[in-house]
C-alpha cells in the first residue's frame, strides 16, 4: 500500500481509486443495491408489509400464494401454518437477518481489530496469548461452538449476537495480526517511534488506517456466512426465538408441510439465498476493486 | 545452401482490453546451419515472442497473424498440431531464462529427461524395462555431457536441490537430450551470476560443435553476444533495425539504437565518465504510428524520419533499418 | 519428514487440544439448571437422597476439581451416563458415529468427484460459457442455506417425484446384520445388493446437500489454482519438449494444481462437522449430530458436552493433518 520510499499514500486517494475500480464493475454494484434494498425492508418494514406479521388468522391457514388456486393477491406469498402472512414475515425477518448480520460483524471485528493490532504490534506475550486463544477458538467447528454456546446462554437476540461473535472475532484477528506484522516494519511506523509517540497512537492512527481495506473486504465475506449461520441456529430452534419472524425459523416451520405447503419453506429459504448471494458478489467485488494489482 | 530456420515478415500480436498489442511487426530473420545467431533487444522488443511464435507456442490471446515460418525446408506454419509437437524437442529445442521455474518443482529431474526421450527417441528398445534402463543410462549419459557430477544418484533428486548453475545446466541438458538441429536459448544466462554465466555459454558452445547445432542466442547483453555469436540481430519495438556479423555490428553500428546500446555499456576504458542512457522510452505497441520506431529517442532524426522505414544495406550481410546510415556518424 | 519432527508438532497440538476441552467443559458447567433437578425430575425424594445424588455425580466439588476429574475421564472414555438414555454416553456416542462418518465420507467423495473435474475443465476453458456456469454455480454452492437446499431437493425428488426416500438411512426391508457399521459397505458385504441401492438411494440427498458448499469452494480453488499452474513456465517447457497436450496436463500441470485443492479440502472437511448437525435434522439421519442437537433441547448435558469435546477434537486433528499434508504433497516446502 505504500510506494517504494515507505512513505504512506494519501489514504483518501487511493480508497477513492479503489471505490472507483468497484463502480465499474455493474455486477458488484447491482449486488449491493440489492443489498440496499434489504436493508431499507428491514429499516422500514412496518410501513412496508402489508400485514401484521404475528397476526394469526385460521381460516387462512396454509393459504397458497396469489397465482395459485386459492391465493389471495393481498397476501401475496401465502400464508403459514398459523395463517400469518408469508410476505410480512419476510419483511419483517429482514430486520433480524440483517441486525444480527451488521452486529455481529460490528462487534466481532471491533475486538478483532483490537485484538490483533495488540497481538501484532506488542508482541510478547501478549501475542503468545492472544496466539493461542485465537489458535483454541479456531479448534472448534463454527456450529457446534454456537450451538454450545448457545445452550449455555439460553436462546435470545443479544445472546445469538454473543454467541457468534465469540468465535467470529478471531478472523479479522488473524487479518489484521498479520497486516500489523508487516507495517510496523516500514519506515513510517519507525519514524513515528522517533517522534516519541505512545504505542496506542502508533497502532491506532498509523497503521489502523492504512490497513482497513482488507479488513473492510474480509467484514463483507463474513457477512454472509454470519447471516447463512443465524438463519441454521433459528432453523435448529437456537436462535429468535417465537413468534418473532426469522428466515430460519420460518423454513423451519415449514418442514411440516412440505407434502402440501411449498410455499411455507421455500420462500424465506430464498430470502437468505437472495440477500446472501448479494453480499458475496458485492464483497467479491470489492475484493476485486481493492485488490493492490490494480494499482501498477 | 538454404537457411535452416528462415522467418519472413512475421507478425504477432496479442488481442487485449487496451487493444491489439503488435509485439511482432513484419520480421525477416534466417539462422545458417551450424552458425551461432545472437539477438538482442530490451523487453517488450519482440525477440522472445518471435521465436515463441517458430516454436508454435504463442497462446491466446496472442496469435501469429501473418508471414512464412520455414524450417529445414517446412513450412511451420502448415503443419498440424501433433507434427508441430513432434519437431519440438526434436529438432527445435528451447531453454528458458529461469530454470528454477522451466523446471517443473513436482517431478524429479531424471522424470524431466525421460519424457522427452520416451516420446522422441525412436531408437529405444521396445520392452519395457530394457527401455527404462536405456533411457536411464542415456539420461546419465547428457547430465554427464552437460557436466553434472554425480549424474546416476541425482537423477532421483528434484530441480529445487541443485544450484541455479546447474538447473540452467539441466535444462540444457533436457534440450539438447534428441540432438537437435536447433537450439533456441532465451536469455540463458540472465539468471545467473558472473562466473556461471560463463560456464554455461562455454557449454553452449562447445556443445554446438560437437553436435554441429545451430544455435540463436536470445539475450539483452551485447557483452555475451560479442564473444559467442557469429551474427547478431539488434530488435527494437517489434522489428528487426540492425543486424550483420557480429565483430562489424559492434565495431560499426549502424543504427542509432545500435549505438545507443553499445555506448550506453559502462566500459573500464571510459572510467569516470558519465553513463550515457537512451533517452525516452519504448514507445506504445498498440498504437504505432506510420514512422520509424525509433523516433521519439534518436538523436539523429529528420523529417524523412516520420515514415516507414525499411532495412537498408550497408556492408556484406549488414544491414539496417535508418535513412542516416551514410552520414551517421559512429 | 522426520519423525521427530511429526511428534515435536503433535506436542504444539497439546496446549490446543487442552484449551478447546476446557471450553467444552465450561461450556456445559456453566449451563444454567440443575442436572439433578433434570435426573428426579417430578419423583420424591429426600434430601439426603438429592444430597446424595449431587455428591455422586461430583457437582458438589469446585469447578477445577471437576475438570480435573471430567478430563481425566475423557481420556478413558468415559463421559458418564446421557440423562436420557440411562446408558454411558461414550456408548450412546459410539452407536451414532458410524451414520454421521459415512455421511460425511460419501460427501467428502462427490464433493471431490465433482469439483475438481469441473474446476479443471473451467481453467482450461476459461472465459467460455462453461466457466461462467460454473462461476455461478459456485458462488450459489456458497451461498445456499444448507437446510433450505435440502428442504427444497426432499420436496423435488421425495415428494413430487416420488425417486428418493424422505427421511431415514434404509428401508426397514433392507435391514441387515451391522458388520463395519457403514451401511453402503455392510450391505455389499452380506450380499445384498438391493439393499446397497436402498441404503444408496437413502444417503444420496443428505450427502449432496451437505457436500455442496464443499464442493463450490473446491471448484474455485481448483480452476484458480489451475490457471495458475498454466501459467507457469514449467507448463511452457514442457509444451516445449513435445509433450502432448493430455500429458501436460496430467503429468505436469494437474500435479501441482491440486495441491491447493487437496489442501483445503483436508480443512473443509472439518466444517462438514459442523453441517452434519443441519443435514441430520432436515433428513432425519440417526447420526451424531441429530443426537447432539435433541440432547441440547433435552437438557442432556454430559452427552452435548462429550460430542462437543468430540468434534472440537477431531477438527483439530483434522487441521493438523491438512497441515502435515500439504507439506507431503509439496516437495519444496520443508518443515
Amino acid at each position: 500500500m505504500t510506494d517504494a520510499t515507505g512513505t504512506p499514500p494519501r489514504a483518501e486517494s487511493i480508497f477513492r481509486q479503489n471505490l472507483r475500480n468497484f463502480a465499474f464493475n455493474r455486477l458488484a454494484v447491482a449486488s449491493t443495491v440489492v443489498v440496499l434494498i434489504f436493508i431499507v425492508m428491514a429499516i422500514f418494514a412496518p410501513l412496508i408489509a402489508p400485514h401484521d406479521p404475528n397476526e394469526t388468522d385460521l381460516f387462512r391457514r396454509l393459504q397458497p400464494p396469489a397465482w395459485q388456486a386459492g391465493g389471495e393477491w393481498s397476501y401475496l406469498l401465502g400464508c403459514d401454518g398459523l395463517g400469518r402472512d408469508i410476505l410480512s414475515r419476510i419483511i419483517f425477518g429482514t430486520r433480524i437477518s440483517i441486525f444480527i448480520g451488521a452486529a455481529v460483524i460490528l462487534v466481532a471485528t471491533t475486538i478483532g481489530i483490537l485484538a490483533g493490532l495488540a497481538s501484532g504490534y506488542l508482541r510478547g506475550w501478549v501475542d503468545v496469548v492472544i496466539s493461542r486463544l485465537v489458535d483454541i477458538l479456531l479448534g472448534f467447528p463454527y456450529l457446534i461452538f454456537a450451538i454450545g454456546l448457545m445452550a449455555m446462554m439460553g436462546p435470545g437476540l443479544v445472546n445469538i449476537i454473543l454467541a457468534l461473535a465469540y468465535k467470529e472475532w478471531v478472523i479479522p484477528c488473524r487479518v489484521v495480526r498479520g497486516e500489523t506484522l508487516v507495517t510496523r516494519e516500514l519506515e513510517y511506523v519507525e519514524a513515528a517511534r522517533a517522534l516519541g509517540a505512545s504505542k496506542s497512537h502508533i497502532m491506532l492512527k498509523e497503521i489502523l488506517p492504512n490497513i482497513m481495506s482488507p479488513v473492510i473486504v474480509v467484514a463483507s465475506i463474513r457477512m454472509a456466512h454470519v447471516i447463512i449461520l443465524e438463519a441454521s441456529l433459528s432453523f435448529l430452534g437456537l436462535g429468535v426465538q417465537p413468534p418473532t419472524a426469522s428466515w430460519g425459523s420460518m423454513v423451519a416451520d415449514g418442514r411440516a408441510f412440505i407434502l402440501d405447503a411449498w410455499w411455507v419453506s421455500t420462500f424465506p429459504g430464498l430470502a437468505i439465498l437472495l440477500l446472501v448471494l448479494a453480499i458475496n458478489v458485492a464483497s467479491q467485488g470489492l475484493r476485486d476493486a481493492f485488490d493492490p494489482r490494480f494499482h501498477e | 545452401m538454404s537457411a535452416l530456420l528462415s522467418v519472413k515478415g512475421l507478425r504477432t500480436v496479442f488481442e487485449t482490453r487496451a487493444g491489439i498489442v503488435r509485439a511482432v511487426d513484419g520480421v525477416d530473420i534466417e539462422v545458417e546451419r551450424g552458425e551461432c545467431l545472437g539477438v538482442v533487444g530490451e523487453s517488450g522488443s519482440g525477440k522472445s515472442v518471435t521465436f515463441s511464435s517458430v516454436m508454435g507456442l504463442v497462446k491466446s490471446p496472442g496469435r501469429i497473424d501473418g508471414g512464412e515460418l520455414l524450417f529445414d525446408g517446412r513450412d511451420l506454419r502448415s503443419l498440424s498440431p501433433q507434427e508441430l509437437r513432434n519437431l519440438r524437442g526434436k529438432d527445435i529445442a528451447m531453454t528458458m531464462q529461469d530454470a528454477l521455474t522451466a523446471l517443473n518443482p513436482a517431478l524429479t529431474v531424471g522424470e524431466q529427461i525421460a519424457e522427452v526421450l520416451e516420446i522422441h527417441d525412436a531408437s529405444l528398445p521396445a520392452s519395457r524395462r530394457e527401455r527404462r534402463r536405456a533411457i536411464r543410462e542415456r539420461s546419465v549419459e547428457i547430465l554427464n555431457l552437460v557436466g553434472i557430477p554425480a549424474a546416476e544418484t541425482r537423477l532421483g533428486q528434484y530441480p529445487h536441490e541443485f544450484s541455479g548453475g546447474m538447473r540452467q545446466r539441466i535444462m540444457i541438458a533436457i534440450a539438447l537430450s534428441c540432438s537437435p538441429k536447433l537450439l533456441i536459448a532465451d536469455e540463458p544466462t540472465t539468471a545467473l551470476d558472473v562466473t556461471i554465466q560463463a560456464q554455461v555459454l562455454e557449454l553452449i558452445t562447445e556443445l554446438r560443435a560437437k553436435l554441429n547445432m545451430s544455435v540463436v542466442l536470445i539475450t539483452h547483453d551485447l557483452g555475451v553476444v560479442a564473444e559467442h555469436c557469429d551474427r547478431v540481430i539488434v530488435m527494437y519495438a517489434g522489428q528487426v533495425v540492425e543486424e550483420g556479423p557480429t565483430r562489424e555490428v559492434i565495431e560499426k553500428p549502424q543504427h542509432p539504437y545500435t549505438k545507443g546500446l553499445l555506448a550506453s555499456i559502462p566500459r573500464m576504458s571510459l572510467r569516470g565518465q558519465p553513463i550515457r542512457p537512451i533517452e525516452g522510452q519504448v514507445p506504445d505497441l498498440i498504437n504505432m504510428p506510420a514512422e520509424c520506431r525509433f523516433y521519439s529517442r534518436c538523436g539523429v532524426r529528420k523529417a524523412v524520419c516520420k515514415s516507414l522505414i525499411s532495412m537498408r544495406r550497408v556492408g556484406v550481410g549488414h544491414r539496417a533499418r535508418c535513412v542516416r546510415l551514410e552520414e551517421a556518424s559512429s | 519428514m522426520s519423525l521427530g519432527k511429526l511428534i515435536e508438532r503433535l506436542l504444539q497440538l497439546v496446549p490446543v487440544l487442552l484449551g478447546v476441552s476446557v471450553i467444552a467443559f465450561l461450556m456445559m458447567a456453566l449451563t444454567p439448571g440443575d442436572p439433578v433437578q433434570i435426573i428426579i425430575g417430578d419423583q420424591q425424594i429426600t434430601a439426603e437422597q438429592e444430597a446424595a445424588l449431587r455428591h455422586d455425580l461430583g457437582l458438589d466439588r469446585s469447578i477445577p476439581e471437576r475438570f480435573a476429574i471430567f478430563l481425566g475421564n475423557a481420556v478413558t472414555g468415559d463421559f458418564g451416563e446421557s440423562f436420557y438414555h440411562r446408558r454411558p454416553v461414550s456408548e450412546v456416542i459410539a452407536e451414532r458415529l458410524p451414520a454421521t462418518i459415512e455421511l460425511s465420507l460419501v460427501a467428502l467423495l462427490i464433493a471431490l468427484a465433482t469439483s475438481i473435474p469441473l474446476g479443471v475443465l473451467a481453467a482450461i476453458r476459461k472465459n467460455s460459457i462453461f466457466d461462467r456456469i460454473a462461476t455461478v454455480g459456485s458462488l450459489l454452492g456458497v451461498s445456499l442455506p444448507g437446510f433450505w437446499f435440502g428442504i427444497l431437493l426432499l420436496m423435488l425428488f421425495a415428494v413430487n417425484l416420488h425417486i428418493l426416500p424422505v427421511a431415514g438411512r434404509i428401508g426397514y426391508s433392507s435391514e441387515i446384520e451391522p458388520i463395519t457399521h457403514f451401511l453402503l459397505i455392510d450391505t455389499l458385504l452380506r450380499g445384498r445388493p438391493d439393499a446397497f441401492l436402498d441404503a444408496l438411494s437413502h444417503i444420496l440427498l443428505p450427502a449432496l446437500t451437505l457436500g455442496l458448499p464443499m464442493t463450490a469452494i473446491l471448484m474455485r480453488v481448483t480452476r484458480t489454482s489451475m490457471l495458475e499452474v498454466l501459467r507457469q513456465d514449467y507448463v511452457t517447457f514442457a509444451e516445449a519438449k513435445g509433450l502432448s497436450r493430455r500429458r501436460v496436463l496430467f503429468r505436469h500441470a494437474l500435479k501441482n494444481a491440486l495441491i491447493p485443492t487437496v489442501s483445503v479440502a483436508a480443512i473443509e472437511t472439518g466444517s462438514l462437522l459442523g453441517g452434519n448437525m443441519i443435514v441430520e435434522t432436515v433428513f432425519g439421519w440417526p447420526g451424531l449430530g441429530r443426537l447432539v442437537v435433541e440432547s441440547i433441547f433435552l437438557r442432556n448435558y454430559p452427552l452435548v458436552q462429550a460430542a462437543v469435546l468430540f468434534y472440537a477434537v477431531t477438527y483439530v486433528l483434522l487441521n493438523f493433518f491438512a497441515d502435515i499434508l500439504y507439506t507431503v504433497l509439496n516437495p519444496r516446502v520443508k518443515l
